[in-house]
């Protein structure tokens, strides 16, 4: 495994030399999108609460720092690292919020609260049009990097820093008691672990991380706009985490980029070239229902269960 | 004043009685096969889509909107296919009926544009009460929603039918015990719960329009009736309905349609805050 790492890293520090910079400035926003599905993943596939209302939090991260560096609007202008980084903590204060009010409550409500969450979010955009700039979205002005190699790189490095930081929280004592709330809460709940609190802490990180990838998403596009809030992101997400495997962090992680360069370079040019009636995302969502209803596990657990079955069967 | 006081009487009433056929259904599916059915908002547009393309081609209104019904009725099967293999672990049942809602509202979304259309009303014409102009339609609606509510509720009280689903709705063990069929009554479920949808779906676009989007907006004010009105519970529901209607029109007609999500969204917390259970919930 230690290999395969080491392999995929230099891969991504080597690519910029090789690729055209349209497609660099794409795997870069790939990178993005998968700091969002993996920190969806460090909740859901983790504590095994069903968080609809991620890109609530995508879109919170990425209109704070938008304002935050956009002096015609607010008056404000902070240093974009230190925008990007509040971002994230405002977006992880709302997940406190929300998760102290629907996550001491088991069962569904969680599911029913966030999935409204986005729908209700995006409506700020409309009401407060002046300062959010309404279906547009606006500009920001002073951003930290200009070339397309250089935001590459950023986003590369926030990447691998964000999942070194979940893969030690998953591998930690904090991760196990996570496990141990999404396999039998009331198991968990008698081992005395205060379960109400790894979900909220758990969802507190997962907003963190993804405020932050909203954050990056403006410093690397220049601009914002409401379709961060919105529900194709998220079924984006989930598709990504599902395909990759939930609970597994690297699954994820390629799921996402996978899904992400298949939408934005492939996909498109598939459809047009076979002239069919439909569009990508129709095709994403009849994958989604395929795999949810044929793969439950996953890519990454259905692979990882053949292989374990063909060494068993080759020993024999 | 007072004027105003009636208009938001009788539209409350009609906006209740439109989102109480949407969220029975609703808590019907999950009280009887625990299926949180995010596409349930589908049947809804889908039909008025339906309906609308089939009196623009020139057909009957009435066979409009049977055609309409049917494809509800179509869609709540192909609901209860899809969640068929996958029933035991919801995350999935949630993201699978979540994107087949989505995959519906692109397919019309390509069909139909993003604009919004209406179906010719059942009835035409204008009634006057207290000062306040209605149409024969809102009322209509108004008394639809009522029958069909009050024919659910002698259904699942009264009849023997009615009863297995209820039955199941207590206990599916137990009632695969007695010898009930209980994929049958799920099924069952699934069918009404997509054509009461359906029905509200037409007759919503005969009163407002309908457009794609619809399909999801349609979830927020059903997640809040089955949360005020506590999940699974059908009386809580149809109640709770009302309530929410009332909070709609009044938020409308104060504040502007835009703000009726956010004061959805705060009505629901305030429920979980207070009363986690719902108004007329039980505790599971």
């Amino acid at each position: 495994m230690r290999w395969v790492k080491g392999a995929a890293l230099i891969v991504a520090t080597v690519i910029p030399f090789i690729l055209p910079e349209a497609y660099l400035y794409i795997l870069g926003l790939a990178y993005i999108f998968a700091l969002m599905v993996i920190s969806w993943d460090l909740m859901v596939g983790y504590t095994g609460q069903v968080n609809l209302g991620h890109t609530t939090f995508v879109g919170l991260g990425a209109y704070i720092a938008a304002l935050l560096q956009t002096p015609l609007r607010t008056g404000i202008a902070l240093h974009p690292a230190i925008s990007i980084v509040t971002g994230g903590a405002a977006a992880s204060a709302v997940g406190l919020v929300i998760g102290i009010i629907t996550l001491r409550l088991r069962g569904y409500y969680f599911a029913l609260v966030t999935a409204i969450l986005p729908l209700v979010f995006m409506q700020t955009v409309f009401i407060w049009r002046e300062l959010f700039g309404g279906e547009e979205g606006f500009t920001i002005e002073n951003t930290l990097f200009t070339t397309t190699l250089e935001k590459y790189c950023f986003s590369l490095v926030v990447l691998v820093a964000s999942l070194f930081v979940m893969k030690k929280i998953v591998d930690s004592r904090i991760g196990l008691r996570f496990m141990a709330v999404r396999d039998s809460e009331e198991l968990a709940e008698s081992l005395g672990i205060n379960t109400t609190r790894y979900k909220v802490l758990a969802f507190v990180l997962s907003s963190f991380f993804a405020g932050i990838a909203g954050a990056m998403v403006v410093n690397y596009r220049f601009t914002v706009s409401p379709e961060l809030y919105g529900v194709p992101l998220m079924l984006l997400i989930i598709l990504s985490a599902v395909l990759g495997g939930l609970g597994t962090l690297y699954g994820p992680l390629i799921g996402a980029i996978v899904i992400y360069l298949a939408k934005n370079w492939w996909l498109g040019d598939i459809i047009r070239a076979l002239s069919l009636p439909i569009n990508d995302e129709i095709v994403l969502y009849a994958i989604l229902i395929a795999v949810g209803i044929l793969m439950p596990e996953g890519l990454y657990h259905e692979l990882k269960g053949r292989w374990v079955k063909s060494i068993s069967s080759g020993e024999k | 004043m007072i004027e105003t006081l009636i208009k938001i009487f009788l539209f409350g009433a009609v906006v209740g009685g439109i989102w109480g056929l949407v969220a029975s259904g609703f808590s019907l599916i999950f009280g009887v096969s625990r299926i949180l059915n995010f596409a349930h908002g589908a049947a809804f547009v889908s039909s008025a889509f339906l309906a609308y393309a089939l009196v623009n081609e020139g057909y009957s209104l009435y066979f409009a909107v049977l055609a309409g019904l049917m494809l509800a009725a179509v869609i709540g099967v192909v609901v209860y296919a899809l969640t068929k293999p996958v029933r035991e672990r919801e995350v999935m049942v949630i993201i699978v009926t979540l994107a087949f809602a989505l995959l519906v509202q692109q397919i019309l979304l390509i069909l139909f544009g993003d604009r919004g259309v209406s179906v010719e009303p059942f009835v035409k014409g204008v009634a006057e009460i207290g000062g306040v102009k209605v149409t024969h339609m809102r009322l209509l609606s108004f008394v639809l929603a009522i029958i069909c509510l009050t024919a659910l509720e002698v259904f699942i009280t009264k009849t023997n039918l009615g009863k297995k689903v209820m039955a199941t709705s207590q206990d599916s063990r137990a009632a695969m015990m007695v010898g009930i069929d209980i994929e049958k009554m799920f099924l069952l479920v699934m069918v009404l719960s997509s054509l009461l949808a359906g029905f509200a779906g037409i007759l919503y676009a005969q009163i407002f329009a309908v457009n794609s989007e619809v399909s999801l907006r349609a979830l927020i004010y059903a997640f809040a009736i089955v949360i005020l009105g506590g999940l699974g519970s059908l009386r809580g529901s149809i109640a709770a309905s009302f309530i929410v209607g009332y909070i709609l029109v009044i938020t409308i007609t104060l504040l502007g349609a835009r703000w009726s999500e956010f004061v959805m969204l705060l009505t629901i917390v305030a429920i979980l805050v207070v009363k986690p259970t719902g108004l007329f919930g039980v505790e599971e």
